[in-house]
């Protein structure tokens, strides 16, 4: 009994690696906290640097005014002063941005009536300018910083406020198609870089009262407008107050686009991928905000974040709606396919051809072998040569000058991956995988879930290359553990796949007609279940 | 308008149809493979079927069993309430058997994963290798407590599932019901010697009473745990079938992994994949992959439970344990032995114990149950 028992112990190296079992993960894991802890930090570092808000008034003496404003942007090469006289008597001084203005008859006018006006009652001064656009402001800070947005605004001897008038008519671009999404059929418009023009856009998508849009100013040292739109009895109040929070923890200097506001409120930064779905399209934020998604909106960006996202919302694209429920439910199977595949294939490449050849059909593996024949590296290096010149390819491709950029994919794609099977670096079956694989890429309605599983699928050809399909297994694996525990705003991000909610997967791999879905998604949980 | 759940607190519950796969996949595991090696040997006759589906019927009793017993204890695992039951010291021994039992049923399903992929996948790679990362993608996954096991399950069970079904209707051609053939030939003995060797694949039911702890709405409870148990009753049922079917008794007593051998001995032209035994292997991994999480998370918890210690550090603890468990078999008679021990350790653990503690907590507690206790 004993010698049975010591014959079982194992023996020092097995211990070993028990040792290594266990000192690894613990690694890994005391990283992955210091960098987690690193990303608690991204909210709360800062302090609490609020906006000062000691109110500097403007007082009654022009000079006074004239000076503070002077002293505050006077210096400005583009900021315009012109001094008048209002009836040739008071003196008031017209300050505005340049470029802010375009209508210049409107600015001759301003002028021409300022001197006509009657200079003893001031207050009727106000009156004197159509409709709403004029408004009085009492701060100095306020007043800078309306005309540094744009407005046209008015300072006269004898009254403590200034006056904004004409608001700004800055250049923008115009409405014009997306061009990251753009579809056969739908609608033509995309969001610009004014988000009052976006809002806009919003509202012209259909007429609600429910569409709530709140705004506030984001960024410290430069100031940004964000709007935060929402469909009011719809949204889960969680959710909103969840990404209010979030917004207004953000701590930052200057926010360029939208992706900053992505990166700062989303769960989990060391994650691969994206927890907040982003968009240029108005249909697609307002069918987002129909399902009781939150939608945020920043001045200078034409792309909206649309918060919570789950995986499968990344493959839908809005076509699937407008076309008939059979094509779009087929089309989107095909996405979903198509994902696999850009995940997958050189993996899969890789396993069969270094570790289980004999698994494919006997002919299909003769014929590969042949072409391989000359191919001096394993195939790990093989996909990687390839899949590495396609990345640098695609990345120049949107760099290239538009007229020169498809001759460079000729090039690049035909020419290059030609040579490369006549030189015998790779094979002519590789090309095969290498371009199905680019391609399916590409079939993914939203580009940065692309970026995601372009990253992937080189950590899965590595897993392949060590373990061949066990490791790939162990990577996909992985993948679905990862998916599993990974949340956005509180949505699990693998919803609806499970936990089994049939009535949300009228929605999923297959869509249903649209006369079925008569319900929102219950894993927003939303306030109401029922599309009226 | 609907009374909003909140959205960001922390997910500890699952839904019914997720505590169904949960513990669906906590009995489907290895047992799928050698399964009718194993009920065949002990038989002898092609009754091993009834076999399987008598052992089922038993299965289902102890489960319900377990549940009604759970659910006197609302809220708590059994590693919370047993010492309530039996008294501190006595329960804390026998959660500790229970703990021990799990970890080595962990062990003895990496094991065997690890043996047929080195036989059909990975020859001559060293056997660390491939368990050693599969331990770790398990602490990875238990990390995330029992709602990441879960909706795993969910992913890997439908697919499985499917590529299972597929396989056994393709090796339709082979069945033939003349190897079915006599029933009960040799009167119900053969059966009844085989029940044993069931239970091992039946082994796994007792996650059951750490599952109702944490049922979303355990008024449902007794619906999930019909639908877990009986799905692999179902699934082993139909597999017993189609390999006697397939290959007949002699052969599938002779054969390590029968399962595989069958689906092995047929091959289908013109299709991308002509062995499907490969596919079969390959989706069952991810199988025996949630099976092993599903024990891992149980043994874990109870030690975090029983002695307060901090959960994550039990799972890093558990590695290097579970890998020591791995290991000691020394060869594939070896591990079928330690099958087979467990198969007995499970008999006496799970079919006894559970009949005495609902003795011993109806007698102590009365009909109503742990609400009152609850208080107390």
């Amino acid at each position: 009994m004993l010698s049975s028992i010591q014959s079982h112990i194992p023996s020092w190296t097995v211990f070993f690696q028990a040792f290594i079992a266990l000192v690894i993960p613990i690694l890994i894991y005391r990283v992955y906290v210091r960098l987690d802890n690193l990303g608690e930090d991204k909210l709360s570092s800062s302090g609490s640097a609020n906006i000062e808000s000691s109110r500097d008034p403007l007082v009654a003496d022009y000079d006074d005014n004239m000076q503070l404003i002077k002293s505050r942007i006077g210096a400005n090469s583009d900021v315009v002063i012109r001094e008048v006289t209002v009836g040739g008597v008071v003196k008031a001084a017209l300050i505005y941005v340049k470029g802010m203005q375009e209508d210049h008859l409107l600015n001759m006018r301003i002028i021409q009536s300022l001197k006509e006006m009657d200079a003893q009652i001031p207050e009727q001064i106000m009156e004197r300018f159509p409709g709403s656009s004029a408004h009085a402001v009492s701060s100095a800070t306020e007043f800078s910083q309306g005309i540094l947005i744009g407005f046209m605004a008015l300072i006269i001897d004898g009254r403590k406020e200034g006056l904004l008038i004409t608001p700004p008519q800055c250049p923008s671009r115009e409405v014009s198609e997306p061009v990251s999404e753009s579809l056969l059929r739908g609608s033509r418009i995309g969001f610009t870089e004014d988000l009052s023009i976006n809002t806009a856009l919003l509202r012209k998508q259909g007429l609600s009262e429910d569409l709530q849009i709140r705004s506030c100013l984001v960024g410290q040292t430069i100031q940004r407008e964000l709007a935060i739109a929402y469909m009011d009895h719809i949204v889960n109040p969680d959710l909103l107050r969840e990404v209010n929070d979030r917004v207004a923890q953000i701590k930052l200097d200057y926010i360029a686009e939208s992706g900053y506001i992505e990166q700062f409120i989303e769960d989990n930064y060391l994650s691969p991928f994206q927890q907040v779905q982003n968009t240029e399209r108005p249909d697609r934020v307002i069918a987002a905000l129909l399902e009781g998604r939150v939608a945020i909106l920043l001045d200078g960006t034409p792309f909206a974040l649309i918060v919570p996202v789950t995986f499968s919302m990344l493959l839908q694209s809005p076509e699937d709606y407008f076309e008939r429920w059979l094509p779009g439910t087929l089309l989107r199977m095909l996405r979903f396919g198509a994902a696999f595949i850009s995940l997958m294939a050189p993996s899969l490449y890789i396993s069969f051809i270094s570790f289980h050849p004999g698994l494919i059909p006997t002919e299909l593996a003769l014929t590969i072998i042949e072409t391989r024949q000359g191919v001096p590296f394993p195939a790990l290096i093989e996909v990687l040569i390839l899949e590495i010149s396609i990345e640098i390819l695609r990345e120049a491709g949107i760099r290239l000058p538009k007229p020169i950029g498809p001759a460079m994919g000729i090039v690049g794609g035909l020419v290059i991956g030609e040579a490369a099977v006549q030189a015998g670096i790779v094979s002519p079956f590789l090309v095969i995988v290498v371009a199905a694989t680019a391609i399916s890429s590409f079939s993914i309605p939203v580009y940065s879930a692309g970026i995601t599983l372009r990253i992937l699928r080189f950590a899965a050809m590595l897993f392949a290359a060590i373990l061949g399909m066990y490791g790939t297994i162990l990577f996909f694996l992985l993948i679905v553990c990862h998916l599993s525990k990974l949340k956005s705003f509180g949505v699990p991000y693998i919803s609806p796949f499970t936990p089994y909610r049939w009535s949300d997967w009228k929605d999923f791999f297959v869509r249903v007609p649209i006369f079925l879905m008569k319900k929102r998604p219950k894993l927003m949980k939303t306030m109401q279940s029922k599309r009226k | 308008m609907a009374v909003s759940k909140s959205f960001l607190g922390p997910n500890d519950k699952i839904t019914t149809s997720q505590a169904a796969i949960f513990l669906n996949n906590a009995m489907l595991g290895a047992g799928i493979l050698t399964l009718p090696r194993s009920v065949s040997e002990s038989v002898k006759t092609p009754d091993s079927w009834i076999s399987v589906l008598v052992g089922g019927l038993i299965a289902i009793l102890v489960v319900v069993l377990m549940l009604k017993l759970s659910l006197r204890f609302p809220g708590k695992t059994v590693f919370q309430y047993t010492s309530a039951v039996i008294g501190r010291y006595p329960g804390m021994i026998w959660c500790l058997i229970l703990v021990f039992y799990y970890i080595v049923i962990a062990g003895f399903e990496i094991r065997a994963m690890a043996e047929v992929t080195m036989y059909y996948l990975l020859e001559g790679t060293p056997i660390w290798a491939i368990t050693i990362p599969f331990i770790w993608l398990g602490a990875y996954l238990v990390i995330g407590g029992i709602d990441a096991i879960a909706r795993v399950s969910q992913i890997v069970f439908p697919i499985s599932l499917c590529i299972l079904i597929l396989s056994y209707l393709l090796s339709l051609r082979l069945f033939e019901l003349d190897n079915l053939r006599p029933i009960l030939g040799d009167g119900l003995g053969p059966v009844i010697h085989g029940l044993k060797s069931t239970v091992l694949v039946y082994s796994g039911c007792e996650v059951v009473m750490t599952l109702t702890a944490q049922l979303e709405n355990p008024k449902q409870a007794l619906k999930a745990v019909l639908t877990g148990v009986g799905i692999p009753i179902g699934l082993y049922l139909f597999t017993v079938i189609m390999v006697i079917g397939g290959v007949s008794v002699d052969s599938a007593v002779t054969s390590t992994w029968p399962t595989i051998d069958l689906v092995r001995s047929f091959e289908v032209t013109g299709f991308l994949f002509e062995r499907f035994e490969f596919l079969l292997m390959v989706i069952w991994l991810m199988q025996m992959f949630c099976n092993y999480s599903c024990f891992f998370y149980n043994s874990s918890l109870g030690l975090s439970q029983l002695f307060k210690l901090p959960y994550k550090a039990v799972i890093f603890a558990l590695v290097p344990v579970i890998f020591l468990v791995t290991m000691i078999p020394q060869n594939m008679n070896e591990l079928f032995g330690l099958g087979d021990a467990i198969g007995y350790l499970s008999i006496l653990l799970f079919l006894l114990f559970p009949v005495f503690l609902s003795l011993l907590a109806l007698m102590r507690f009365g009909g109503g149950g742990g609400a009152r206790h609850e208080k107390s």
